[in-house]
């Protein structure tokens, strides 16, 4: 030592050099993690692959989201309306009408359907043949088939067209058929629930396992731990490298459930054309996109942090020198 | 430098660790503490080193009264004080180069002036040759060696020490003494742990002996 130590800590040389010094820590930190994490690869990887397993069934039930989202706009069956006309409009002036519902935007075709023929229709039907003998009149009325377009499968656009055509004077009552659409709706709102659920369930275990995996770490470093806290270390210098292990979980997992996710999606796929083209769909599932693959790597980095800070404020401020 | 006054620790279970201590170290004063073991020497150093709070008393380190140093000032404080212990607390999962490294990285420094204090502390010990080998390649001697050179590479105003040469041989330990004085010539306020009198009985320095948790009286003076 040449030169006579000062009680007055670090000199303005040093202070001015605050900000490179924190970055390049960070990197060192960041660098020495991440080679610790490394250099035990089974481990690492198995750790890895536990959360990942666990990330893979909500990722699989979003892209079965957006996939039915997918089906929900190309279903070829496009929603139907029957109008049933009021007794005493004449068959002419139904046809016409008919014909102008035909023209409206949102409709692709409209069908009249006669009531004599429809009740000659109900005739060739042995059951129905001697009962229909018996009434003195037709008791059927005209009836207009309407079919919307096949991009209109709101529940609330299908619902309010309806009630416009049953406001026109010679429509009696309507029938919607729009069983699918309700089913169809509430299939992906099942799925969403289920994705938010299972996900926060999920959550709940990655955390567990990774704060566990970072508990036993500060288990293994408590000797560094004291010997940086008597050396002068903050909370924060002590918790870094945990955190940043945290992230590089998080990271890993993430990676490993998107090849995953990617893996069981090639295997669904075959089966699921088959099943598309017994439906006459041209369909296939589609695999993450980049958005979906960003939230991915998001989510595992934030939920690796989370689980590492847990643990930190749990295990690592109890450890003190004495 | 150092000023106990009517200090009592009194831990959890009721032990009386140290009670009515009174003493001061001037700025660049050396001593030794001495005492039979459970005399409290290590309670002492430990209230220093603010790794215990004191049960009553007011303890002075430099300007700073520790009785008020809040918890998140105290990585701060330490910085300013070394420390040596008699298992020396190396990092064995690392060289020895970065085991001095360590109170540097801590305090904000870049990695130049940390290669230049590190080499600049290992030459002082002897051991600039051996920075890159792993504490455990080292013998008990090296090893104590490096925990100094960690203590002083923040060029830190007071240095502690814990028996420091407990586990050394006469030879060594006289070695290691003459470190801790060549500390104490360039201004450094030195405490020194240690129950082994006859290795400090003839270097004159300043005895404070502790009995039972107290000092005795008749202090010494070398």
């Amino acid at each position: 030592m040449a030169e006579a130590p000062k009680a007055s800590g670090a000199r303005p040389a040093e202070k001015s050099h605050f900000l490179k010094h924190y970055v390049e820590n960070h990197q060192k930190v960041a660098k020495t993690t991440f080679f610790q994490i490394v250099k035990q690869p089974l481990t690492s990887l198995f750790t890895c692959f536990v959360i990942g397993v666990a990330l893979v069934l909500p990722v699989l039930l979003s892209v079965l989201l957006n996939n039915l989202a997918t089906i929900n706009q190309h279903w070829d069956g496009s929603p139907q309306i029957t109008l049933l006309l009021k007794k005493g409009v004449p068959s002419l002036d139904a046809g016409m009408l008919a014909k102008e519902i035909g023209k409206k935007q949102s409709i692709a075709s409209s069908h009249f359907i006669d009531k004599e023929s429809a009740l000659n229709d109900f005739k060739q039907r042995f059951e129905f043949k001697e009962a229909i003998e018996f009434l003195d009149e037709n008791p059927l009325p005209h009836v207009i088939i309407v079919r919307l377009h096949p991009e209109i499968h709101q529940l609330e656009t299908i619902k309010q067209l309806r009630d416009s055509l049953v406001s026109l004077p010679e429509v009696d009552s309507a029938i919607l058929d729009a069983v699918w659409v309700q089913r169809l709706q509430s299939i992906t709102l099942l799925v969403e629930r289920a994705v938010w659920v299972i996900a926060t369930i999920l959550s709940l275990t990655v955390i567990l396992v990774l704060g566990n995996t970072v508990r036993l770490a500060i288990e293994n470093r408590k000797e560094e731990i004291v010997v940086v806290k008597l050396v002068g270390g903050t909370d924060a210098f002590v918790r870094r490298p945990f955190l940043y292990m945290g992230l590089f979980y998080g990271l890993g997992s993430s990676i490993v459930a998107w090849c995953l996710s990617h893996w069981v999606i090639y295997l669904l796929n075959e089966p699921i054309q088959t099943l598309a083209s017994s439906y006459q769909l041209d369909f296939s599932l589609s695999g993450l996109s980049f958005l979906s693959t960003l939230f991915l790597l998001i989510f595992g980095l934030t939920l690796g942090w989370l689980s590492a800070w847990l643990a930190v404020r749990k295990h690592l401020d109890d450890i003190e020198p004495g | 430098m150092i000023q106990f006054q009517k200090v009592l620790k009194r831990y959890p279970d009721g032990f009386e660790a140290l009670h009515d201590v009174n003493f001061s170290l001037k700025r660049g004063e050396m001593a030794f503490l001495t005492g039979h073991s459970g005399a409290g020497k290590s309670t002492l150093l430990k209230l220093i080193m603010l790794m215990e709070r004191a049960s009553a008393g007011s303890i002075t380190v430099g300007s700073q009264d520790l009785t008020t140093l809040p918890r998140r000032q105290i990585p701060y404080f330490r910085r300013h004080i070394g420390v040596v212990f008699q298992n020396h607390r190396l990092l064995f999962d690392r060289s020895v180069f970065d085991n001095v490294a360590l109170p540097l990285e801590i305090s904000g420094m870049t990695q130049r002036d940390i290669g230049l204090r590190v080499r600049a502390a290992l030459d002082k010990v002897g051991l600039l040759s051996k920075e890159k080998l792993s504490p455990i390649q080292l013998s008990g001697g090296e090893q104590q060696r490096v925990g100094i050179a960690r203590a002083v590479v923040n060029k830190p105003p007071i240095l502690l020490a814990d028996e420091p040469t407990g586990n050394l041989d006469p030879a060594l330990s006289e070695e290691i003494m003459k470190l801790f004085m060549q500390f104490n010539q360039v201004g450094v306020t030195v405490l020194i742990a240690s129950h082994d009198l006859a290795l400090i009985h003839p270097l004159h320095y300043r005895v404070i002996e502790l009995h039972k948790g107290t000092i005795k009286a008749g202090v010494r003076h070398g």
